[in-house]
């Protein structure tokens, strides 16, 4: 397999080096004059031609999650072909592992294509005449593998996306959501080192396209691959992008993680971008998250614990195990009752209804688990062990905010209307 | 200024008296051969469908039809076409028909599929092909009825070749059609998984242009069976030649008869191959 196999470069996976696509006849000849450094307009207009991609350079690491992010006509779906040459650039190099893609011959491609890399697309892009089963091991046999082999192969993918039932129906009778898990699971049945992924959640609804940006990150987690994702979705960007590449024009604007550029954009544009990006959509349960003043551990008796309770003044305190791995919730009321009836252990004074979360959960998402409880929400790690509490009036205090903006813009929206009207 | 200068006077019609003239001495032998080969296929289908007997026959297009369009009625109402046929008089005749019509088509088939995957395949390809189908489909047929007899001699081998002319045209359209309306992001990610464009073609390319193709089949098949009686003029033995031959006696009747077998197989031929092209649509191979 080509997947370990050690890149002479160490940790860059993909690098693209002052790549260009101009669109039009005498393209190339428009790169070797002086002309190249013309603005995009003034070039159209001379020549014809369209610049796409103008003198791109940046690398992807290895097990990195790369977003592209720009607005329909920044070049972004353009780049993520020119990286496989579904497109072909007009000038520039890609390297893939150390070796110039744009070099390869046609038998070359086809073995990268076949065992590198992976796409994902925006119109999913699936055969319609075949079954989900043999539309996951396509990949699989256009490599040549025995049909029991890739059978196997797509069938366990296909598990993995949550499909085991559909696998002998075809595409058609599938939702949305659905279709775009039959386009991963192709993309990740050929086991390939670099996925690509055009836009793969734009055409679904927000609800489906929540579900499924958690899922890619639970199974980045898992698989570990080099991802490229392009998106035109901010927030997108930033749930899942370890660093983002802001584009527009042909032109990369700045690349940085989700904090560099929510915190120092790079320019007027990027900060424009930013500014749409709600604090609700942004912070994380991690972020806003406080330490609570007591902790209740389970070896502690139920008159200790209440005793604990009636001198800090609280209703209700979280109680834990050893190593910090969160149990429930005590609340006064069901310590007291269970000390009326003689009851040893606290656990036993559980409330039912707590509610967790996870660190890296986002704000937004908290709300309406905020608005079903009255009890602070518990925030624990991946292992279960107890972190953090959220009170409910933290969150309401970013949904505030949140909606303040959204007054904001309304007026803003309205002034515009107004002025517009005038003028 | 009233008359057309003679000076601009272009000799056509000469120049493809020469070229018919050069062909015939210098190519005589090979359209000889190319003939054989049309006659012995034909030879074979028409002794087959005449050595069977007609039972077998009927009943076999009513299973047909009947898996075709998945209504047992619609199956009796075929084989009923065809005993009506035999009740006429005229099986014979009618199975020879067919064998022109299917010897037809099959070569029609054998080189338009071809011929459109090519024209699908490269635009300068189909701006050259494309103005060639239209001439085919518009030029009078007599006027390759008479060269045609003058390469293969009278009978059916002129008669089938006269055929495939003028019924080739649109399986070749269909078929580029079919293939060029596969969507481009299919064909994408099929490339993007590392698909040779042998690859792309007989996977997703032709499966997703069956439909379009089937269709082309159906129209080939029925400008074929229009061709009979016109085919029957340079000696084609058939109902074609029997309604020729009830014309030129002014026998009404007969030719009433004739031609009402040729209606009848051509509402036979077309149901049942439009049902097998619709059928195609829901075809998943799984």
């Amino acid at each position: 397999m080509q997947n370990n196999t050690p890149t002479p470069n160490g940790g860059v996976c993909v690098e693209v080096r002052e790549l260009w696509k101009v669109f039009g006849a005498n393209a190339e000849q428009l790169l070797r004059s002086d002309r190249r450094s013309a603005t995009k307009e003034s070039i159209l207009e001379e020549t014809g031609c369209v610049v796409a991609l103008r003198d791109l350079s940046f690398e992807v690491q290895r097990g990195e999650f790369f977003v592209i992010m720009g607005l329909s006509g920044s070049g972004k779906s353009t780049l993520i072909r020119c990286v496989l040459r579904l497109v072909e650039p007009t000038a520039g190099r890609i390297l893939i592992n150390g070796e110039d893609v744009c070099a390869y011959d046609e038998a070359q491609l086809m073995e990268l294509r076949r065992h590198t890399t992976s796409m994902v697309f925006q119109q999913f892009g699936l055969f319609p005449h075949r079954s989900v089963l043999d539309n996951v091991a396509y990949g699989l046999k256009v490599r040549g593998v025995e049909k029991e082999e890739r059978y196997a192969r797509a069938r366990e993918v296909i598990g993995k996306v949550g499909l085991r039932e559909w696998e002998s129906y075809p595409p058609s009778a599938l939702s949305g959501g659905m279709q775009q898990r039959v386009g991963i699971a192709r993309a990740l049945a050929t086991e390939p080192e670099i996925l690509l992924m055009d836009e793969p959640f734009s055409g679904l609804d927000p609800l489906i396209r929540r579900q499924m940006q958690d899922e890619l990150v639970e199974l980045q987690a898992e698989v570990q691959k080099t991802i490229v994702f392009v998106t035109h979705d901010l927030h997108e960007a930033l749930k899942l992008g370890g660093r983002i590449a802001i584009m527009r024009d042909g032109e990369i604007i700045q690349i940085g993680t989700p904090e560099e550029v929510i915190t120092a954009p790079g320019d007027a544009y990027v900060r424009e971008f930013v500014q749409d990006a709600s604090p609700a959509k942004v912070l994380t349960a991690g972020t806003i998250m406080e330490q609570p003043n007591v902790l209740l551990y389970e070896w502690q008796g139920p008159k200790a614990a209440l005793h604990i309770l009636k001198t800090t003044g609280l209703d209700n305190v979280f109680l834990v195990a050893r190593r910090g791995r969160l149990l429930g919730l005590v609340t006064v009321d069901r310590l007291a009752e269970l000390i009326k009836k003689k009851g040893t252990s606290v656990k036993q004074a559980l409330e039912p209804d707590m509610l967790t979360c996870t660190t890296d959960m986002i704000v937004e998402d908290l709300f309406p688990l905020a608005a079903s409880t009255t009890y602070p929400i518990a925030v624990v790690d991946d292992k279960g062990k107890f972190v953090g509490e959220i009170h409910i009036s933290t969150v309401l205090s970013t949904m505030i905010q949140k909606k303040e903006e959204e007054q904001e813009e309304r007026e803003e929206k309205e002034e515009k209307e107004a002025m517009k009207a005038d003028g | 200024m009233v008359e057309f200068p003679e000076l601009f006077q272009v000799p056509l019609a000469e120049w493809v008296d020469a070229v018919m003239s050069w062909v015939l001495t210098n190519w005589g032998a090979a359209f000889d051969a190319v003939g054989d080969v049309i006659l012995f296929a034909l030879l074979r289908v028409e002794w087959l469908l005449l050595w069977l007997p007609w039972v077998v026959v009927v009943v076999g297009v009513g299973v047909v039809a009947w898996r075709a369009m998945r209504r047992w009625v619609a199956g009796l109402l075929m084989a009923g076409f065809l005993v009506l046929i035999g009740s006429f008089g005229h099986w014979d005749l009618a199975m020879m028909t067919l064998a022109i019509i299917f010897a037809a088509v099959m070569i029609s088939l054998a080189i338009g599929i071809p011929t459109g995957i090519v024209m699908a395949r490269s635009n300068s390809v189909e701006a050259i092909i494309r103005p060639v189908l239209d001439a085919m489909q518009t030029m009078p047929s007599f006027v390759y009825l008479i060269p045609a007899l003058m390469l293969f001699g009278l009978g059916k081998v002129p008669a089938v070749f006269a055929t495939i002319i003028y019924a080739v045209p649109p399986v070749i359209r269909l078929t580029n059609v079919g293939i060029r309306q596969v969507p481009s992001s299919v064909v994408e990610a099929a490339r993007a998984f590392g698909s040779s464009s042998r690859q792309i073609l007989f996977e997703v390319q032709l499966p997703l242009a069956v439909p379009s193709i089937m269709v082309g089949i159906n129209q080939t098949t029925m400008m074929a069976l229009a061709m009979v009686v016109i085919a029957s003029m340079i000696g084609a033995k058939g109902l074609g030649m029997e309604v020729l031959l009830a014309i030129n006696r002014i026998q009404i009747g007969k030719g009433f008869e004739a031609g009402l077998c040729i209606v009848l197989l051509a509402i036979l031929i077309d149901r049942v191959t439009h049902a097998l092209a619709a059928r195609q649509e829901y075809a998943v191979t799984s």
